[in-house]
């Protein structure tokens, strides 16, 4: 059975650093931009945001997709609920069926195989592979002026399409490249530059892309040093237009970046490679593409942009610069019966209509009564994502974990709700009347765990 | 003709602030031996039969908050009926509309209604700010009080072209009354340009627009009108109350420009006491932030919606204007003591209605006075009491 890429959609963090401070604070010289993950974005969000751009695209309903293949180096939680939070945000089917890959970034291109070979199997005829990830460098180390984090979704689908998943090459060699322990919270860059060039990018990459037949168009090829994808292009005489772009925009996003350049080349006709590699192996895999893919032309927009930061700031988001003194725990525990009770209505935005008024109450759990007449004959309705702006502040003061400013948004949702929720960003941009869109983001980090909820981000 | 059925024979309340010698104990204590010497023609402590406690935040602030019994022993009335009302920002103010409702149906005869607040034991961060990350999860997280009236002053500005400068106006005249009040945490007169300098709280909100944490306490003696003159020659008197309830969080509200407890509290008051906003001469609203104030003055009849601003920055709510509003220095600068709160407005209308209020005396032309409070988490519940001087 073929299986066909019905439409795709990326995402890129809020944040960008030049990578010249990078080298202003360590020496040395380095250029382009890195994209950057706020406070409050990670791999989850950002999958979320590039799932949904994907969606959105192909006018495909989450409810029509069965699975979801999930690649990301780094979970938000190493054990724990990390596919199941990610579902409940895109309201996919509680029956989804999918895996999360991880363990090296070679974990992007075994997400979209796996989730192919579930709809050629027949499992699932519509299938979600997302790869997202942010890499975090330790300070001072040659991995920090080219990390940077990135995410990509494909909807995979037997009902056909324009552009068909071909022939995966793959080979396997046990040296080490990249590596990051149980208990490290940054990427390691513990490998010789010399031998991995010369023992494993050229020789085994190089294998992998020659062994690929017939030859693509275009590659998108891994670049962990920013060099060694021109120097086999040169070798090979290959166009690596496609992965150049997405490290220029966004640096080494890990598992991502061949992933979204893969992507971003569907916007036309033509067949490409897509190469990844990591944890010791090597693989390529060809699409081929008779026209455009939806969602593909918009992905050098949704790369692009992002608020300068200073790299304080950036190493202040990346966590790695915190502040002293005794955060505020949360009256409610992360595991605790009140979010196990909200975990899901929070995620999937859900509503509870009054069959008699049509009024919505938010959050169902907490509202037996509809707020507008008092009845009871409630339903479960998904919220509408977009809305205005009814009132706003910037709250100045806050205790930890907060980090001021903190604009809290009262917006009207097109379906008629009226929700509270934190906004994006300063809050310096907000006006009454603005048009926004509520977007998954990281509110923060309780306990050790992750805590998602929906924020306000301005239309562009 | 109102209610009338019930006199404030004595009150009094202890000056405000940040009292870090004195504990939550002391402070009653001190409330409760204000209100004894206010009585004109003095009273037994063992006439009193009752009291209600008003007290908001007990447990979380580290006071003996349990239930109204600590209070009783504290202040050498030990064994006496006593219990605590707590109902958020107006605690204060409810606990006096259960104490007029126990003279009333005629269980008692004299009351003692008491707040006591110990808003400063702990630090700003570790108190009122520590709320942030109280409540639902996500849905109450990040909400400091001020965000809790900020965004009707948003709103407001947008509907209305309600300014700075008119926010500015409530600060600057009610830090003018706190100047004069002995009891008020801040005494001194702030100007616009300090006002405008002062750090930005909680947008639009500046430091100038919020009301201070203050510890504090104060009381009233509540007894049966028919027996008010074995007490005191002159007696004010409860002429109606009103208390309504509105949805708490800020996503529930259908407005930003009105507040529909306040609306419905005053409802009910004014039906109660046979009166209308017009009728009275003076009132002590609830100025938690300056916004909160303009939409009170607005919600309880005083002003048409959107003219609260303009009339303040003209003057009509000050001292000698058209209505007299928190001529103590309001919350703003008397300050916010929360279950004392309303008990120190009704002193302050008590004095006023009295021609006792000194520097701070207004004309009293109908002898009818009112207070207001508005509270929970986002406005979702007030209380308002109307007290006048006409003999039932």
């Amino acid at each position: 059975m073929d299986v066909a890429i019905a439409a795709v959609g990326a995402a890129a963090p809020s944040l960008r650093l030049r990578a010249e401070e990078v080298a202003g604070a360590w020496g040395g010289r380095a250029r382009g931009a890195l994209a950057v993950c706020a406070a409050d974005e990670d791999v989850l969000t950002l999958g979320w945001l590039a799932a949904t751009r994907a969606l959105r695209a192909g006018a495909i309903d989450s409810t029509a997709v069965e699975g979801l293949w999930w690649a990301t180096t780094t979970p938000p939680f190493a054990d724990g609920p990390s596919s199941a939070y990610l579902a409940a945000a895109l309201q996919l089917p509680a029956s989804s069926t999918g895996a999360l890959l991880t363990g090296s970034p070679h974990a992007g291109l075994d997400a979209i195989v796996t989730a192919a070979d579930a709809v050629r199997a027949g499992r699932v005829t519509t299938a979600l592979a997302i790869v997202s990830d942010a890499p975090v460098p330790g300070p001072g180390s040659a991995l920090e002026r080219r990390a940077g984090a990135g995410a990509v979704a494909y909807v995979l689908t037997a009902a056909g399409g324009h552009a068909r998943l071909g022939e995966l090459t793959t080979r396997s060699r046990p040296l080490l490249d990249r590596y990051r322990g149980a208990s490290d919270a940054v990427l390691r860059d513990v490998y010789d530059p010399r031998l991995y060039r010369e023992r494993i990018y050229l020789p085994e990459i190089g294998a992998t892309v020659r062994a690929v037949d017939p030859a693509p168009t275009a590659w998108s090829l891994p670049d962990p040093d920013g060099r060694l994808a021109r120097l086999m292009a040169k070798d090979l005489d290959l166009d690596i237009a496609p992965s150049a772009d997405v490290y220029a925009a966004i640096g080494d996003a890990g598992a991502a970046t061949t992933a979204i350049g893969a992507a971003a080349a569907l916007r036309e006709g033509g067949t490409v490679g897509f190469a990844a590699h990591g944890g010791g192996r090597s693989s390529a895999l060809v699409i081929d593409a008779d026209a455009a893919v939806p969602g593909a032309f918009d992905i050098p927009q949704q790369l692009a942009g992002g608020r300068s930061v200073t790299y304080t700031d950036a190493l202040r988001a990346r966590g790695l610069l915190e502040p002293s003194g005794e955060p505020i725990p949360m009256g409610v525990p992360p595991g605790g019966a009140g979010f196990v009770r909200g975990g899901e209505e929070l995620l999937g935005l859900h509503g509870a209509r009054c069959a008699d008024c049509g009024v919505i109450s938010t959050p169902p759990s907490v509202h037996p009564a509809c707020v507008g007449c008092g009845g009871d004959d409630l339903g479960a309705v998904s919220l509408s994502r977009h809305g205005e702006v009814h009132t706003f502040v910037v709250n100045q003061t806050m205790p930890p974990p907060f980090v001021a400013p903190l604009p809290l948004v009262v917006i009207d949702l097109d379906d008629g709700a009226r929700l509270m929720v934190q906004g994006a960003g300063d809050g310096s941009d907000l006006a009454i009347g603005d048009r926004v869109e509520l977007e998954v983001r990281r509110y923060t980090i309780e306990r050790g765990v992750p805590i998602y909820g929906y924020k306000a981000v301005k239309e562009a | 003709m109102g209610w009338n059925r019930v006199a404030v024979v004595g009150a009094g309340m202890i000056p405000f602030g940040e009292l870090f010698d004195q504990s939550y104990e002391h402070m009653a204590k001190g409330a409760f031996e204000a209100v004894i010497a206010s009585v004109d023609k003095g009273i037994e402590r063992s006439a009193i039969e009752a009291m209600f406690v008003a007290t908001q935040r007990g447990t979380l602030w580290g006071q003996e908050g349990i239930g109204g019994n600590t209070v009783p022993s504290a202040i050498g009335l030990n064994g006496i009926a006593a219990s605590r009302i707590e109902n958020a920002c107006p605690s204060g103010s409810d606990a006096f509309r259960i104490g007029a409702m126990a003279v009333a149906s005629g269980v008692h005869d004299v009351v003692l209604v008491i707040g006591v607040e110990k808003m400063r034991d702990k630090s700003t961060e570790e108190g009122l700010l520590a709320r942030a990350a109280s409540g639902h999860p996500i849905y109450n997280r990040g909400e400091t009080a001020p965000v809790l009236f900020a965004p009707f002053a948003t709103r407001h500005m947008h509907e209305y072209g309600t300014t700075q400068e008119m926010l500015g106006a409530v600060a600057i005249k009610n830090h003018n009354n706190g100047s004069l009040d002995p009891y008020a945490h801040f005494r001194d007169e702030i100007t616009l340009e300090q006002y405008l300098a002062s750090p930005i709280v909680c947008e639009p909100l500046h430091l100038y627009d919020c009301c201070p944490q203050t510890d504090g306490a104060a009381a009233v003696l509540l007894v049966r009108a028919e027996r008010a003159s074995e007490f005191t020659d002159a007696p004010v008197f409860v002429a109606g109350f009103g208390v309504a309830t509105d949805h708490p969080s800020l996503h529930e509200k259908t407005s930003f420009v009105e507040i529909p407890a306040t609306v419905g509290a005053a409802e009910r008051a004014y039906a109660m006491a046979g009166l209308g906003p017009d009728d009275i001469d003076l009132a002590e609203v609830h100025d938690c932030f300056t916004i909160t104030e303009l939409l009170d003055i607005e919600d309880l009849g005083f002003f048409e919606k959107g003219k609260a601003g303009p009339a303040t920055l003209e003057g009509e709510t000050s001292r000698s204007g058209r209505i007299p509003i928190n001529t103590s220095g309001g919350l703003i600068a008397k300050g916010h003591p929360i279950g004392a709160t309303g008990l120190s407005q009704i002193t302050e209308l008590w004095w006023q209605l009295r021609g006792e209020a000194g520097d701070r005396q207004v004309e009293i032309r109908r002898g009818n006075a009112l207070q207001h409070n508005v509270g929970g988490r986002g406005t979702g519940v007030s209380v308002v009491n109307i007290l006048t001087t006409e003999r039932p």
